[in-house]
């Protein structure tokens, strides 16, 4: 496997960034050759949940953040209907993910909660249409989420006190793979408003939309760094998928993976120094560390 | 000239083309489930934003004619093959459409509502082939990687050999990620090994003559000389490597992709290789995306986008890339004919679960190789892909092509008593 390798490197306002294009650096979390994905890495910093399809099973799991470590599923109530797409609480206690009640040839979606140790499981939002993608929000008194109950795909604010419901998009467009800002003020998520799936972000009340990308590709999965000055996102504009990360504003965007496989679903270490993300740039999909010095892009 | 159409030129040319054909094998890949037209070779990016889908589209290799976003490696291929964007079924429900798709017939498919269609079931157009091509080797003449198609948790019609015999039935090789390969028809014992088959095989024997004497219905003749071929495989050391993925390099392998279509696409290449006349690769068992020990199906009730952006829209289109570069690559492409094509297609319009629905009105399917002239668009779909506007291709015109293909002549299909209800795609030779 051959690759593209530079460094890029410079000071601005006295940080410094460094962000290696390429897999040289990589270390190989997981080698079990099932299908992974929707990553997310414990607020401690030890572990990473993801989405692991084995053996028919679709199954939340987690692996220490080291190399060639063992995959431990999730304990969840109902283990063999699918459940996916699971985000941690702020304190690392809490898992929030989708349950998905199978009925028939048919599925029913629901978002459901569960301690970190797989008990205390409840059912945080009532299937009521496609429900998808939870995310808590940094202070943990909300979840936004993705739902079709007012006809399309659009981004909604639970306030987990009072069960208020916000909806935080309107648009004949989907907007998914909802992101909190670390300070909970903003939301970046992927909306196709424009033709095709571009990254956007917005207030907490969803006012102050600011379109980050544009291009003919698909731009997904976007994920605040934990000091909300940069993101991660997930990009077909090479043809392949990759890794970018830029500015929260938009400006400097960089491919940290530049391969020509599949490389989906960024997760930035709880320091900010490391991301992780699935890789088949080696054959199946496994879990892969990178290291990213973050700072302003150019 | 006067008063003989095009269309009849083509079909005169069909069938004056049909007695010998260029293909020596079929590569039969079942995207079962249905794969929506509209977010793989049939985008409409100007419909109405839900119809359309969150995808864009790219450019292809031939003049004027897009993807989607999806599918860049195939985009880039595209003068490998040829699509048909207007194929159109009998039937909404999986069962009854899947047997239409692999029979080219409706006669004996069985719905969700367990009513069996007037007519007796046609035998599926592997079998067919396998009849005609018989190998004199003794290595089935018909292999499906994938297990038994079903819908729910019934097996469908129409996967087998029908009024052909059993011994027509395809012969079943299953991958997974975890396990690799296995023969469901030799699922060994604990502790069996291939070495002590033969003592199994006595046994087997004993057991099969005295169930014959019990039931001669249910243990024919020919379900014997499939279990001989399963144990010839297995006791031929030659025989069994022809399923041992690990003899492929390693790139070979990645290249295919390691998921269980990618590598059942290198195994159905190993087959036709060693010139297995028909190969099925079934994506997955069941049409559901999660309800599967495969890949999932193509039936996308909800969460179609999503499903189709992290993994199915990747998977085929690197997948079956790679099976075209290596066909091409080892010389086999000319002389091997692969069709990729769904029971049906997906509603144009966008449901309320970020899903499409069934579909029967309008679908594509990719055919390539073995004499197919490659780079053609066959048809066309509305501004929605709801209907074909030109060139309607039913699952029966799709057989009567691969027929025409493989060289099966109508002689041959009367003798073995079969009608198929289509005509080859003339275009396509």
């Amino acid at each position: 496997m051959h690759f593209f390798v530079a460094m890029m490197c410079g000071i601005v306002g006295g940080v410094v960034y460094q962000v290696q294009d390429s897999l040289s650096d990589l270390v190989k979390i997981t080698n079990d050759g099932s299908f992974k994905s929707h990553l997310a890495w414990s607020p401690d910093g030890k572990k990473l949940l993801f989405t692991r399809i084995h053996q028919g099973k679709m199954e939340l799991c987690t692996v220490k953040a080291e190399k060639s470590a063992e995959v431990v599923p999730l304990v969840v109530p109902s283990p063999n209907t699918p459940h996916f797409d699971g985000h941690w609480s702020a304190d690392g206690k809490s898992i929030v993910y989708v349950h998905d009640i199978l009925q028939g040839t048919d599925g029913k979606l629901q978002i459901n909660e569960v301690l970190a140790d797989g008990t205390g499981a409840k059912v945080l939002i009532p299937h009521k249409a496609f429900e998808e993608s939870p995310r808590y929000s940094p202070d943990g008194k909300h979840i936004a989420w993705v739902s079709t109950r007012d006809g399309n795909q659009e981004i909604y604010s639970l306030e987990l006190a009072n069960q208020k419901v916000q909806r935080l998009t309107q648009d004949q467009g989907f907007d998914n793979n909802p992101n909190w800002k670390h300070d909970g003020s903003r939301i970046v998520y992927s909306s196709s408003r424009f033709g095709n799936f571009e990254i956007c972000s917005m207030k907490n009340d969803g006012t102050g939309v600011l379109r980050l990308t544009n291009d003919l590709a698909m731009d997904v999965w976007p994920v605040y760094s934990p000091n909300g000055k940069a993101i991660a996102f997930t990009s077909n504009r090479t043809g392949s998928y990759n890794i970018f990360v830029m500015n929260e504003d938009g400006s400097g965007v960089r491919n940290i993976t530049n391969n020509k496989s599949i490389n989906n679903f960024a997760a930035w270490s709880p320091d900010g120094k490391m991301i992780a993300f699935i890789s088949n740039f080696q054959g199946s999909y496994e879990v892969y560390i990178k290291s990213v010095l973050q700072g302003k892009l150019p | 000239m006067v008063g003989l159409h095009w269309a009849d030129l083509l079909k005169v040319r069909a069938i004056a083309g049909s007695v010998n054909g260029s293909a020596k094998s079929v590569i039969f890949i079942w995207l079962w489930g249905g794969p929506a037209q509209l977010d793989t070779f049939d985008p409409k990016p100007n419909a109405p934003a839900e119809f359309r889908g969150p995808f864009s589209t790219i450019a292809t290799r031939s003049p004027g004619v897009r993807y989607s976003e999806l599918f860049p490696k195939l985009a880039s291929r595209s003068d490998q093959f040829s699509l048909i964007r207007s194929m159109h079924s009998q039937s909404n429900d999986h069962g009854v459409a899947g047997t239409v798709g692999l029979t080219g017939s409706i006669a004996g498919a069985v719905g969700l509502d367990g009513k069996p269609k007037a007519g007796q079931a046609r035998p599926t157009t592997g079998s067919i082939v396998a009849k005609v091509r018989k190998l004199d080797s003794g290595l089935p003449s018909f292999m499906v990687v994938g297990g038994k198609l079903h819908q729910g948790k019934k097996a469908i019609v129409g996967e087998g050999g029908g009024f052909l015999g059993a011994s027509c039935d395809p012969f079943r090789i299953v991958y997974d990620q975890m396990n690799g390969m296995r023969i469901p028809a030799l699922e060994l014992g604990q502790g069996l090994t291939p070495e002590r088959l033969e003592d199994r095989k006595k046994l087997n024997n004993a057991i099969s003559d005295a169930s014959r004497k019990l039931d001669s219905k249910s243990f024919s003749q020919p379900w014997g000389e499939h279990m001989d071929q399963a144990f010839a495989l297995l006791l031929r050391p030659e025989a069994r490597s022809l399923f041992d993925l690990s003899l492929e390099p390693t790139s070979i392998r990645d290249q295919y992709g390691r998921t269980r279509f990618g590598q059942s696409c290198l195994l159905a290449r190993r087959l036709v290789q060693k010139g297995i006349p028909f190969v099925q690769v079934n994506w997955s068992d069941h049409v559901e995306a999660e309800e599967d020990a495969g890949d999932g199906g193509w039936d996308h009730h909800y969460r179609n986008f999503q499903i189709m952006i992290d993994r199915h829209g990747p998977w085929l289109d690197h997948s079956l890339s790679a099976l075209f570069d290596d066909l091409k690559n080892r010389g086999l492409l000319d002389s091997t004919l692969v069709v990729a094509v769904g029971e049906f297609g997906r509603t144009p319009k966008i449901n309320e679960k970020a899903g499409r629905d069934h579909w029967e009105h309008c679908y594509s399917a990719l055919i390539a190789g073995g004499g197919i002239k490659p780079g053609m668009v066959i048809g066309t779909s509305d501004a929605r892909a709801e209907r074909p506007s030109s060139r309607p291709c039913s699952p029966g015109d799709l057989a009567a092509t691969i027929h025409q293909a493989v060289g099966i002549t109508s002689e041959q299909s009367q003798t073995l008593g079969i009608t198929v209800d289509g005509e080859p795609i003339a275009e396509l030779f």
